[in-house]
């Protein structure tokens, strides 16, 4: 029984190089570590949210390479040589188009789900600029809203859609 | 009105909380940390229902980088907490008594170390036959779980006499109705940070929904004084009555004591089911009977509540649920009996609706099945039977008088979507031949604020601030439903303040007023009725400083947007001009200028303990699709008239519609924490399914009725409850036009609603046909 007196370890440390919000780094964690807890507990970086932990609600979603994933699902070694966006990289160049939508439609409550719901209207967006109604509803149902029924942010998405287009053809027409 | 961003205008503003919501920059609580931080975990009981004979905590201890292992010895106060009535222990000294009893807690440098240290905990039960089933709670062979018995509390009502009255019935429904264990499923699960300080105060940083409540229960369970307190509860990622309990706050602020480091807990999913609370499940018995012209003449009502292993405010919720079975109908003949009872099932407690949920599905079922027996049309039958405005209330108690009944009546059978009925098109139905649609609806009386007898106090603060910035100060929580917004909107609206003039203070009970709870839609309701009664203060205060520095009289003085103004007698006059700004004011004055109010949620003259005073109306029609080959049902339109007085915030108005509708949808089709032997079988949200964005496919409208009789003083009603009670009685009336199938148990069984049956189909398979 003399063993089970000390911690138990994970692997050691490896070191992971990826890029995160557009800073190249190296993750010096556990390779199974989930990114969720890499994001938080290492890195500080909070606005990634933790809920069911097993991928259900989308509170913790970033973009790998542009796609969204549940980073509570994704391990540490994923990662490698891949290009990670937070929330927090949606907003490093000011309030994007989507999350101003959010605000002005009152596309949020508590706000809990908000990171990972901006971030799959972000990732859906980018892919899909004029999605239809099901695409929406597609590409969000993996992120649970408990407080707004979503209508504000079915309302938010429209919005951002439009604006998005009106951005898309201003810049055709001056370019 | 109809809730819209375009046709608030003005009116509908960006949150002052948004812009680091959307950005991700919010700190909730379970987001913080400390330097030398510890990470918390609790023991669970694995039984639902054992005798503990020995706890050895030795081998947890002994781990390397385990700092406390605590069980029931080292509470050196009250080992139990509960708001009404604390019957819970903080950590079990011999009996568990369901599976998210706690037994023993744990501080460790590490999430992996303190799981670690609880798998080293041994605890020896002796498992004990348990109690599953509310109504076998009640008989005398069911171990009983507490001294005093299985019982927590019973409550009725009787007016007249049923037994002649059932005579004197033309016709007679008899029917029972259940409903589910609901989940909360606030995103946010449990959590929080601990701290104790050098002063030796105890600094707890976690949501709650009552924070000098929290207080008091941390104060006696650690037997400290409340002053060496402090709770910082907001922001917090959502509640809906089920963080107005203590839940990691006993741990927390023990481990942190006895280890004297910080310590941070937050719930995974699954810890957060097995302990947290649900909603009640209820059994509702009612026998309603009519005489030949739609009278009602008698109405016998049973409600048996399960609620769980211990108190909260299990007592509170069946009171809620009595009075409402009664509702917005007149009854010349009543007797309502229920019983909450206790059991080795999940937590039940405090949630959105507070009973009022269960006891509305059940009444307008019976409306809908009487009148069919009677040939009429439902909400004719309804109509015939409804409050009349100047009529007591359900406990023949005198409330506040409003029309509120008849508006949201008027308006709901005036909408679209009711005058749709009838006259559903049958394209669509022989396009797709399985698929039906139905419209239904219904209809409430909801109660607001904590009722007679109950503590329920109120009142805030207004401080013109040292550095000039107007603070509104109260003891209210944000958990998402916008007080933050609606308070600011009202301080510009009704003070005529710039947002930037205004600093919000709230959930830090080192520096606010209490102001009671945010709870039973009560917080906008007692903040605006603060703001009515310190205006006149206030400007008596500051605009009387003004006008010694400004050379004006008060009384030709006024707020305005950064600073104060003269009042402007005739328009043409002169331009508007500032005449000293708040912070130059504030200079001036030396010392910051403070008001405070302090009142009681109002109640009626009445003896009935919990029968409420203020009520919101609301008129809900739905517009349902029934897939008779999958049983599933899709909503397609809902239409809500809600009679709450002013509308302070009309975006926060909208979404607590829309969002309480949303949880109504879930219970009504989706929702169940299911139990089988005291054990969750729905342990996260893969099987505990709450609605997406695909099961919101629909449309939804939301009417306002704003006009309250002339000399109403009591304003805004609350509006945080009443959008999530009457969906699922309008659901099943939709259903049964739709495919003529009665639901009484929520969830609805989709099998219920096959054309065919599962064996029907099986035997048409396997034969061939």
């Amino acid at each position: 029984m003399k063993d089970s007196m000390r911690p138990l370890t994970p692997l050691e440390a490896s070191s992971i190089p990826c890029t995160l919000n557009g800073h190249e780094i190296n993750l010096n964690v556990p390779p199974a570590k989930r990114l969720l807890h890499v994001l938080r507990d290492d890195l500080a970086m909070t606005g990634t949210k933790r809920s069911c932990d097993i991928g259900r609600c989308g509170a913790c979603m970033v973009m790998v390479d542009g796609v969204p994933v549940n980073s509570c699902l994704t391990m540490a070694y994923q990662c490698s040589g891949k290009s990670i966006t937070t929330i927090e990289g949606v907003s490093a160049g000011g309030i994007d188009p989507i999350q101003r939508a959010f605000l002005e439609e009152g596309g949020f409550q508590c706000g809990y789900c908000t990171p990972g719901m901006i971030i799959s209207v972000k990732a859906l967006l980018d892919h899909n600029p004029d999605p239809t109604p099901l695409q929406i509803e597609e590409a969000l149902s993996g992120n649970i809203c408990r407080c707004t029924g979503y209508g504000g942010i079915k309302r938010a998405v429209q919005k951002a859609i439009e604006w998005r287009k009106e951005s898309y053809e201003s810049e055709s027409i001056s370019g | 009105m109809l809730l819209n961003r375009k046709g608030s205008g003005a009116r509908w503003r960006v949150r002052p909380d948004g812009p680091d919501k959307v950005t991700g920059k919010l700190a909730y609580l379970t987001d913080m940390t400390a330097p030398d931080m510890l990470i918390g975990r609790v023991l669970r009981s694995p039984h639902p229902h054992a005798r503990i004979t020995a706890i050895r905590t030795e081998q947890a201890a002994a781990l390397e980088g385990v700092h406390a292992v605590i069980t029931h010895k080292d509470v050196p106060g009250l080992n139990r907490f509960g708001i009404a009535h604390p019957d819970q222990p903080v950590l079990c000294e011999d009996r568990v008594r369901y599976v998210g009893d706690a037994v023993a807690a744990v501080a460790a440098d590490t999430i992996a170390i303190a799981e670690q240290a609880l798998r080293l905990i041994e605890v020896d039960y002796e498992v004990l036959p348990i109690v599953d089933d509310a109504e076998y709670a009640l008989t005398d062979d069911a171990p009983s779980l507490h001294s005093q018995g299985n019982l927590l509390h019973r409550n009725g009502f009787k007016r007249g006499d049923v037994i002649t009255g059932f005579d004197n019935c033309a016709h007679v429904v008899e029917e029972t109705y259940y409903t589910p264990r609901q989940m909360h499923t606030y995103m946010e699960t449990e959590g929080g940070l601990f701290i104790f300080g050098e002063d030796g105060r105890l600094t707890v940083y976690a949501p709650t929904q009552h924070g000098f409540m929290d207080r008091m229960q941390l104060a006696r369970i650690l037997a400290i004084p409340q002053s060496d307190i402090r709770i910082v509860s907001s922001p917090i990622g959502g509640s809906f009555g089920g963080k107005d309990e203590l839940n990691v706050q006993p741990y927390g602020a023990l481990l942190a004591r006895i280890t004297n480091r910080p310590v941070k807990l937050h719930n995974s999913r699954w810890e957060s089911v097995r302990a947290g609370l649900k909603r009640h499940p209820m059994k509702i018995s009612m026998k309603t009977g009519v005489d030949c012209s739609g009278k009602l003449i008698a109405h016998q009502v049973r409600i048996i509540a399960d609620t769980g292993p211990y108190a909260t405010l299990g007592a509170e919720v069946l009171n809620f649920a009595v009075e409402h079975v009664i509702g917005p109908y007149r009854y010349d003949n009543l007797d309502v009996d229920g019983f909450s009872v206790y059991t080795n099932n999940g937590m039940s407690g405090e949630f959105r609706g507070f009973g009022g949920n269960q006891a509305i599905f059940a009444l307008e079922g019976q409306f809908d099945r009487l009148a069919e027996k009677l040939g009429l049309d439902p909400w004719e039958l309804r109509l015939r039977n409804m409050r009349k405005s100047e009529d007591p209330g359900p406990f023949d108690q005198p409330i506040a008088l409003t029309e509120g009944a008849k508006q949201v009546s008027s308006a709901m059978t005036a909408s679209t979507l009711w005058q749709e009925r009838g006259k559903l098109g049958t394209e669509e139905q022989q396009a797709e031949p399985w698929i039906r649609t139905g419209i239904g609806a219904a209809f409430t009386m909801h109660g607001a604020g904590l009722g007679f007898g109950i503590p329920d106090p109120a009142g805030g603060r207004l401080t013109l601030a040292a550095d000039g910035k107007i603070e509104a100060v109260f003891s209210y929580e944000e958990f998402g439903q916008g007080l933050i917004a609606t308070l600011e909107q009202m301080l510009i609206e009704q003070f005529g303040f710039a947002s930037e003039d205004i600093r919000i203070i709230i959930g830090d009970s080192d520096v606010v007023p209490d102001s009671g709870s945010t709870t039973a839609s009560r917080a906008t309701s007692m903040m605006w009725k603060s703001l009515q009664n310190l205006r006149p203060l206030f400007e008596e205060a500051v605009l009387s400083k003004a006008a010694e520095f400004v050379k004006f009289p008060a009384r030709q003085l006024r707020f305005g947007e950064g600073g104060v103004y003269a009042i402007v007698v005739n328009p043409d006059s002169s331009a508007e001009e500032c005449l000293i700004t708040y912070p130059a004011l504030a200079a001036a004055c030396g010392e910051p200028v403070t008001c405070t109010t302090t009142f009681h949620f109002p109640t009626s003259a009445t003896e009935k303990v919990g029968a409420h005073f203020l009520y919101t109306y609301s008129a809900v029609a739905v517009k349902v699709e029934v897939n008779q080959l999958t049983g599933r049902v899709r909503l397609l339109h809902q239409y809500h008239a809600v009679a709450a007085g002013p509308v302070m915030n009309p975006q926060g108005f909208l979404g607590q519609i829309e969002g309480g509708s949303s949880m109504a949808l879930g219970f009504a089709l989706t929702e169940d924490a299911v139990m089988s032997g005291g054990q969750y079988l729905t342990k996260n949200l893969d099987t505990y399914l709450v609605p997406t964005i695909a099961e919101h496919r629909g449309t939804i409208d939301v009417q306002a009725i704003e006009e309250l009789p002339e000399d109403d003083s009591h304003g805004p009603r609350g509006i945080g409850e009443v959008g999530s009670v009457t969906l699922a009685p309008a659901i099943a009336a939709a259903i049964y036009d739709a495919v003529g199938i009665r639901v009484t148990k929520l969830p609805i069984d989709p099998e219920l609603l096959l054309a065919q049956s599962f064996d029907q189909l099986l035997e048409k398979a396997v034969s061939g046909e």
